[in-house]
């Protein structure tokens, strides 16, 4: 088991190596130059040579190459061209906007998507209950996240005014106050800031977990098919079992290896869709602050934005490899 | 006369019980075809339109009218899905931002297949040190999801035409490398190749003659399906900004353009949307009913 767990991690570091490399050598050949568009087309040719100096883009690309990787691996990801402040700061303050959408929206995918996979898997020979709920998964599926969340904004925010147009609500607030432990103290004012984050929340998660149901149903569709045709569920049958029997206890617990691939790919979707959801809200995240990054040439900035996702998908799909040979001891690294 | 009686009511039934299972089997095949149909109608459509854009479009995606700006959509109107900020005509707009989607979309998949196939072959046939290498590359790659990756690129080589089809066709790449060489795991190991070596193929040919033909199917059914992925990777990219510059329509930057009039004008929002999904929509459904056409686990359900 530590010996499969070694290995797959050692695996697992070229791999982000590689990632890293393709990322800072996009970066570099990037149109534009990241004083211009700080400094504005109007600035001198010394001022911008102080500022390419400031911020070491005049190293040779080799050493700036060799630097980044090592500070990366340390999460330093210098500072931000514009804001100044270190990228590490930035990411702590946007990463838990991401997370909490990405949890939203997981919650509402798994809830509307799992059983309707496992609905339509065990119901496909009823076209009553299979045709709805497959054009239900082409729907979700072909819906882009962005136009979706443009016409939930039309409808409850502009038309109902229900809900906020814009931003992310309190959730730096309601942190601080579980750190600082305001949070029993002042129960009332960390109720209304976690209130405040929910009704910001609402239509976000509920334009990405719809998407992501979808893919969730699909996922899920194929592997409780998957299952059901094994021997096993033929013998449990002949045994005399009921069908909830059959379903609960033989089923379902061997859905655990598919649904663990499911996990897998649902963050790398998840993540995704955060850049195109968190632009649609105006909502602030890591997906938010990179393609602002992007727009304004900001390189480190973006840089560690694309790098925290890249590690958290590498990170997330280690754990599930592992997880396999946890859940299933047939699975050995070769 | 009884015993007549009888036959003559068995006969009946025989009858009546022949023409529902026709009924029925036709139902099977309508319930069987119809999607395929759909699928296959709309998609087909979409790449008339893109291609007869000059000849469909009614008024050039480009005029200005001053005397409708902003002016919402009507069926007796000049302009059918109303007009833009700076009085365009929607729905001609629309129209040809289906070139651009549909371009993008077909061409990025056969760019990913052009590269991806032929390495994915090569490494599941020839296995060892060049599998290894290959598909290392490909999982360096398959660490971005497909729109960070394209991102990433049409970032660094600017956002035109090219660069769209080759972004986002370099982010679908590994895909079709990974699919390739685990159909290529498979099929090496047939009886028909060992038959191919036997008789003095080379390496080369025993790919592209024996392992690539049994391989067409399932590529050609994950492509169409890559087809739907890559035209909502572009709509993506061009709702960010990223991709073609506006004047030129692409369904993503009218939708994009439009996002600040969604309180007087919802209908530039709406409609390019529509566009987008009807699109991805269509290339969806003919994959997934190519792919429960012809794979043989689930015929017959």
């Amino acid at each position: 088991m530590i010996n499969y767990t070694a290995r797959r991690l050692l695996v697992a570091v070229p791999m982000l190596l590689g990632a890293m490399s393709i990322v800072f050598f996009a970066m570099r050949i990037l149109p534009g130059d990241p004083c211009m568009a700080m400094m504005g087309d109007q600035a001198t040719t010394s001022a911008l040579a102080e500022c390419t100096k400031n911020l070491g883009l005049n190293r040779p690309l080799a050493v700036q190459y060799v630097d980044y990787l090592w500070k990366s691996v340390r999460f330093d990801f210098g500072n931000s061209f514009r804001q100044g402040y270190p990228v590490r700061e930035y990411i702590g303050r946007m990463f838990p906007h991401t997370l909490v959408l990405v949890l939203a929206s997981a919650v509402i995918a798994a809830l509307v998507g799992v059983p309707i996979g496992i609905v339509s898997a065990l119901k496909r020979r009823n076209p009553l209950v299979d045709y709805p709920l497959r054009i239900f998964a082409l729907l979700g599926l072909s819906m882009p996240v962005f136009w979706l969340g443009i016409l939930l904004l039309m409808v409850f925010s502009l038309r109902f005014d229900l809900f906020p147009l814009i931003g992310g609500g309190d959730l730096d607030g309601a942190i601080e106050m579980i750190r600082t432990g305001e949070a029993f103290l002042y129960p009332r004012d960390f109720l209304a800031a976690v209130g405040s984050v929910l009704h910001h929340l609402t239509l976000p998660a509920l334009a990405l977990g719809f998407t992501l149901a979808a893919t969730v149903s699909r996922l899920s569709r194929s592997a409780m098919l998957e299952v059901i045709s094994q021997d096993y569920i033929r013998t449990a049958r002949s045994k005399g079992q009921t069908e909830r029997a059959v379903v609960y206890k033989h089923a379902l617990r061997n859905m655990m290896v598919p649904l663990l691939t499911i996990i897998g790919l649902f963050v790398a979707i998840a993540l995704t869709g955060t850049v195109l959801t968190e632009t649609v809200f105006t909502r602030p995240g890591l997906g938010k602050m990179l393609v602002d990054a992007i727009g304004a040439r900001d390189y480190p900035l973006a840089q560690g934005a694309i790098t925290v996702f890249t590690m958290t998908i590498i990170a997330v799909n280690l754990v599930v490899d592992v997880m396999y040979a946890v859940v299933d001891p047939r699975i050995t690294y070769r | 006369m009884a015993i007549m009686r009888d036959v003559a009511a068995t006969d009946v039934t025989a009858i009546v019980g022949r023409d529902e299972s026709r009924e029925r089997s036709r139902k099977r095949q309508l319930r069987r075809y119809l999607p395929i149909g759909i699928g296959g109608l709309l998609a087909v459509a979409m790449i008339v339109i893109a291609a007869a854009a000059p000849y469909i479009a009614p008024l050039s995606p480009s005029a200005q009218f001053s005397d409708a700006v902003l002016k919402g959509p009507g069926a007796q109107d000049r302009h059918l899905l109303g007009t833009d900020e700076f009085g365009r005509d929607v729905w001609s707009r629309i129209i040809w931002g289906a070139r651009v989607s549909l371009q993008v979309g077909l061409a990025s998949v056969l760019f990913g297949f052009a590269i991806g196939v032929p390495l994915g072959i090569l490494a599941g046939t020839q296995g060892g040190r060049t599998e290894t290498l290959v598909m290392r590359c490909a999982d360096m790659f398959m660490a971005f999801p497909t729109l960070l990756l394209a991102l990433i690129i049409v970032t660094a080589l600017g956002g035109t035409l090219q660069n769209e089809i080759l972004a986002i066709g370099v982010a679908l790449t590994p895909n079709f490398i990974r699919l390739s060489r685990s159909l290529a795991l498979t099929i090496r190991e047939q009886d028909y190749i060992l038959a191919a070596r036997a008789l003095g193929s080379g390496q080369i040919r025993v790919m592209a003659r024996h392992v690539f033909p049994n391989a067409l199917y399932a590529l050609v059914v994950v492509g169409t399906l890559y087809i739907a992925t890559a035209i909502r990777t572009e709509a993506g990219l061009s709702f960010l900004g990223l991709g073609i510059p506006p004047p030129t329509p692409s369904w993503g930057n009218i939708l994009s353009e439009g996002r600040q009039y969604i309180k007087c004008c919802p209908w530039i929002t709406t409609f390019s949307g529509l566009a987008i999904m009807l699109a991805v929509l269509a290339f969806n459904l003919v994959g997934d009913s190519l792919r429960d056409l012809l794979d043989p686990r689930l015929k017959g359900e």
